[in-house]
């Protein structure tokens, strides 16, 4: 428990508790509201089921590994959350906002709020397997984009808090190179850099280090784990066993579209109760 | 070869150039302004609208430019009580307007296609890191889908530009006194084919010359990690020797 009661009570309501300045968040007036829901996600491509009913409850400074074989839909639900997918049956919350999918007579999806998924898209920040940096802007126009752009922020604070968070990554001195010019570890740390940007409520990171050569992993590594400690809420597709051990706060096990088990790390790597869990992670080790 | 009648004609050929520019460069503006929603048309998840867009891409390339001009141009004498009563009869009088008009809708045609596989070929991974962040569909387009399309259609592109330029001769078919419509002027005084269409063509090459070249300058200036490389291996070829 982060937030105490007795706080709460003597600051008067609409003034913000703040425990760490730097990060902003949209949910924090409403006290212990979670900063992201997924409930009953269900989400099928054609006759096959992906996502059988899978639940992710995120709280502010929470980090959640998901993990599990190809196939058990693990990119799918985080997909889901941005809407990336869109879910055939389910509610996601972020901050204020929510969206309740449902699927009706003949396919057709009811509850989808264009202006709402944007809006929610935009509180969420998302890290790519194969980075999606846009080819045609520099490292520096492609963290300004989304907040001068979407945000419609000021450019000159938007310069400057880029290249804050571009020598958080520990890329400053790239930021007038293309895309094309960096490594693939590079490319990742700026399309991390890209969602900080946003200032987002939390993070979305799809496999960040599935596409990147064996060298270059830790580097990525480092900058998430940066980010966890700086108490970020963060939910992270990982086939990195060691990342999601010593980093999460919590770890999902999914299995043919569902949670099969969760729990703290060392729940789920040491006292796995799931059969398939316990194969699974001696299938990795 | 009669070199003084060249001297001497030369001038007159030159003379022209203005007028083949402004069919080639009017009706290459107009056809982009109509062939970038017509390419989003095509790409468009709606059938009937994608089989508009479609349709008159179908027609437009598959019939001869030279038919089209005809068409436009003798064909709308035909119809003169109708385009009077629409009050467009002084335009379709005009050869000039006839010829523009025929251009437009060719280039029109083909760049719709080039536009079209372009918008599709961008790497949907960019895409949806537009959609990520909160981009609004219009957005996307405008700050992300076009301006990469427009950088894979380029080279597509200047191909369509240097070929609108060649088709300009045709308009000299009705009436239109352009490069190839002076030369044929010349020629029916002259009867010496060679010399005068040595000059056109020659002009020709010229004005594509120019156009090719800008089209690759334009490629890299849009394309700057491109030019960087490009920089990279002029330096070191430069080392090796």
């Amino acid at each position: 428990m982060k937030s105490s009661g007795q706080v709460i009570t003597v600051v008067p309501k609409g003034a913000d508790v703040t425990t760490s300045a730097a990060i902003p968040d949209p949910a924090a007036n409403s006290n212990n509201r979670p900063t992201l829901v997924a409930e009953d996600i269900h989400k099928s491509f054609g006759s096959l089921e992906v996502l059988k009913g899978t639940s992710l409850e995120a709280s502010r400074g929470d980090v959640i590994s998901i993990i599990g074989s190809s196939g058990s839909g693990k990119s799918t639900f985080l997909r889901c959350m941005n809407f990336l997918e869109t879910p055939s049956k389910g509610r996601i919350a972020v901050g204020q906002d929510e969206i309740r999918v449902e699927t009706g007579p003949r396919g057709r999806l009811i509850g989808l709020d264009r202006k709402k998924i944007d809006r929610m898209r935009m509180q969420l920040g998302m890290v790519f397997q194969s980075f999606n940096l846009w080819s045609h802007m520099t490292v520096l126009e492609n963290v300004m984009e989304g907040p001068v752009h979407v945000l419609k922020q000021p450019k000159n604070e938007v310069r400057e808090r880029a290249m804050d968070y571009l020598s958080k990554v520990g890329i400053a001195g790239k930021h007038a190179s293309y895309p094309s010019e960096l490594s693939g570890g590079q490319q990742q740390r700026v399309s991390i850099a890209r969602a900080l940007a946003m200032q987002p409520a939390a993070l979305l990171f799809d496999e960040p280090t599935s596409a990147l050569d064996p060298e270059l992993v830790g580097e990525v590594l480092k900058v998430i784990r940066q980010l966890a400690e700086e108490g970020r809420t963060m939910v992270v597709v990982t086939h990195e066993m060691g990342f999601a051990r010593d980093v999460s706060s919590k770890v999902i096990f999914l299995e043919r579209g569902r949670v099969e088990e969760q729990g703290t790390p060392d729940q789920v790597f040491r006292n796995p109760t799931s059969s398939r869990c316990r194969e699974f992670l001696a299938s990795v080790r | 070869m009669d070199f003084d009648l060249m001297r001497e004609a030369f001038p007159k050929i030159i003379a022209a150039v203005p007028t083949t520019l402004a069919l080639a460069a009017i009706s290459l503006c107009l056809g982009f302004a109509l062939a970038v929603p017509l390419a989003l048309m095509r790409v468009s998840k709606n059938r009937s609208i994608s089989a508009i867009a479609y349709g008159y891409v179908y027609i437009i390339r598959s019939t001869p430019l030279l038919v089209q001009m005809f068409l436009i141009y003798y064909g709308s004498g035909q119809f003169r009580a109708f385009f009077e009563a629409a009050g467009l009869w002084t335009f379709f009088r005009d050869a000039w307007f006839c010829a523009i008009l025929a251009l437009t809708l060719s280039t029109a045609a083909y760049s719709t296609e080039i536009i079209r596989g372009a918008i599709q070929a961008v790497p949907l991974g960019q895409i949806e890191a537009a959609r990520a962040v909160g981009m609004s569909g219009f957005l996307q387009f405008r700050r992300i889908v076009f301006p990469i399309a427009m950088r894979l259609a380029l080279p597509a592109y200047g191909n369509e530009i240097i070929l609108m330029v060649k088709s300009t001769s045709l308009a000299s078919t009705i009436t239109i006194l352009e490069v190839t419509g002076v030369a044929k002027q010349i020629i029916s005084n002259t009867y010496r084919p060679v010399e005068i269409f040595v000059i056109a063509g020659a002009i020709y090459l010229s004005i594509n010359f120019i156009v090719s070249r800008s089209v690759t300058l334009i490629e890299l200036w849009l394309n700057p990690h491109r030019r960087a490389e490009r920089g990279v291996r002029t330096v070191s070829a430069a080392a090796g020797h």
